[in-house]
């Protein structure tokens, strides 16, 4: 649909395998993850502290936030623990002849 | 005459039997204050915290303290209480600096170390280090277990609506701490109505904590130091009373009924008063209604040992809180509250005569004065001793209040836990 903006972000292969990376959505900071070829992508600061996600540590399909240890799965962003209280939002993502795309608002 | 190198004794003993000569070093010694804190405040005792009705929600908080140390009260998010020490296991600070607030967790901010609201350790920054480049560096070594690093917890007692902790995890249950005879004038006042807070009133006092205890143990003064009562009727050393120990003698209740009749035009037209002509201008000060709840007793003032005093005095109910900072000084906190199910008269007619108390309360401001000048005394001469004997020597209850058995109670007790 024409009304959905999707946003090229990065290069398939500037994200690691079972790690993440900082990229800019439209000037905002998002964090990408890839588990087995398949890539994530969630806001970029954590819904606690405010600390930047890709600088966290990725376990399986969870990001643990560098700061408070929090952790994320990155597939729905549902927060898994204390201290969390809050999930942390996700983006749509399409793989598009070697480029991710995220879908914006 | 003296000698002079009588005044300051290097290695004082008590010397006599008995606990009716109190020797003023017991007010002025350093090292015996600390030692209080060891054996009264942090071992073996149970302490005043607050009241539930001032964490009401999950989340809230308040800071206090136990003895000296700095405590934070918490409610969870599962409604339960716990009271948790304010030093961080980091680096130990004191992080919480708040008196009151709101939080989902306790978070230090020198390196955001993060506790939930119960005290466990919940997060710490860069625990596994700082990725850079492909590599991570620094972070906590790999034996490192959140699980021991949490917040010191106290042991918590809750009883109808109030709160006590206690370093000492071995402490005996609360009402046993209290006995029999004390827990039933606690119950008297908590008697598991829902509390509303009215408000605090807090003071400095420069002189020793005990000085405090000992005046609401002592019947002897409020009719000769505090002419407002004499003047206006409502403490005579002639009153109905009743003095009650603990099987320690330790904790205390004054119990008292003021004079007969007790209507209103009775007490300002001041018949008894030490200044006959004297009034009232504001007469609601005076505006006293019986409540069920009383009893009997008109005034029942209760010293739970070593922190807190529970005040009844006709309409006005308040804890007092004792919080020692060194030898000669003390904090002294007012939390005045009311109940639910108050009237919007029995609220206002609570507030206003809580203008006889706190640090400029038409009766209270005189103990703050007095327990000054006592303690200006001890310093100038530690080597003397205050003479307890009103109503004899010994430590037992009594069916009147011309007698200062209470306080030879609380020495007698003293003496045994201190080791003087």
């Amino acid at each position: 649909m024409s009304s959905e903006n999707w946003v090229d972000v990065a290069s398939v292969d500037a994200v690691p395998e079972g790690d993440t990376i900082g990229v800019s959505l439209n000037g905002q900071g998002i964090a990408l993850y890839k588990v087995d070829g398949e890539v994530f992508a969630t806001a970029g600061l954590c819904t606690h502290g405010a600390a930047h996600m890709c600088d966290g540590f990725l376990e399986g399909h969870e990001i643990e936030c560098p700061l408070h240890q929090g952790r994320f799965d990155i597939r729905t962003g549902k927060a898994l623990n204390e201290p969390l209280t809050e999930d942390i939002r996700t983006f749509a993502v399409r793989l598009d002849a070697g480029r991710v795309m995220v879908l914006a608002d | 005459m003296e000698n002079t190198s009588e005044v300051f004794p290097s290695d004082p003993t008590w010397s006599e039997e008995g606990s009716s000569r109190v020797p003023f070093w017991a007010y002025t010694r350093e090292d015996l204050y600390k030692r209080e804190l060891e054996r009264l405040f942090y071992k073996g005792h149970w302490c005043y915290v607050g009241l539930e009705v001032e964490v009401p929600e999950p989340g809230d908080f308040k800071r206090t303290v136990v003895g000296e140390r700095s405590v934070i009260m918490t409610r969870s998010t599962d409604g339960e209480i716990h009271v948790v020490e304010n030093v961080c296991k980091h680096r130990g600070m004191r992080f919480c600096r708040e008196k009151h607030g709101k939080a989902k967790e306790l978070l230090c901010p020198y390196h955001q170390w993060s506790y939930a609201l119960n005290g466990d350790l919940q997060g710490v920054p860069f625990r596994r280090g700082v990725k850079r480049e492909g590599k991570v560096n620094g972070g906590m070594p790999a034996d490192f277990n959140p699980a021991d690093h949490g917040l010191t917890k106290l042991k918590v007692a809750r009883r109808n609506g109030v709160v006590f902790a206690s370093f000492d995890h071995d402490v005996e249950p609360f009402e046993e701490f209290l006995g029999p005879t004390i827990l039933s004038y606690f119950d008297r006042v908590f008697d598991g109505r829902k509390l509303v807070l009215l408000g605090y009133r807090r003071q400095r006092i420069p002189g020793n904590w005990k000085l405090m205890q000992e005046n609401i143990k002592d019947p002897y003064h409020p009719g000769l130091l505090h002419t407002w009562f004499s003047t206006f009727g409502l403490w005579r050393a002639d009153n109905q009373s009743e003095l009650k120990m603990d099987a320690h003698k330790r904790h205390a209740a004054m119990i008292s009924t003021r004079g007969q009749g007790g209507k209103v035009e009775e007490v300002v037209t001041g018949l008894d008063s030490f200044k006959e002509t004297m009034t009232v201008n504001d007469k609601r000060l005076l505006d006293i209604v019986h409540e069920d709840w009383w009893g009997k007793p008109t005034a029942v003032m209760t010293t739970i040992f070593p922190s807190v005093i529970i005040q009844q005095q006709v309409n006005s109910v308040s804890t007092r809180h004792i919080q020692p900072n060194g030898h000669g000084s003390f904090d002294f906190v007012w939390t005045h509250f009311g109940f639910a199910d108050d009237t919007p008269e029995m609220h206002q007619r609570r507030l206003i005569q809580a203008n006889l108390f706190g640090p400029a309360g038409f009766v209270s401001a005189d103990d703050g004065e007095v327990i000054e000048w006592s303690q200006e005394g001890f310093e100038q001469n530690p080597s003397q001793k205050t003479l307890v004997e009103m109503g004899g020597r010994d430590t037992e209850d009594s069916p009147h209040m011309v007698t200062e058995t209470l306080i030879r109670g609380m020495y007698a007790y003293w003496r045994r836990v201190m080791g003087e």
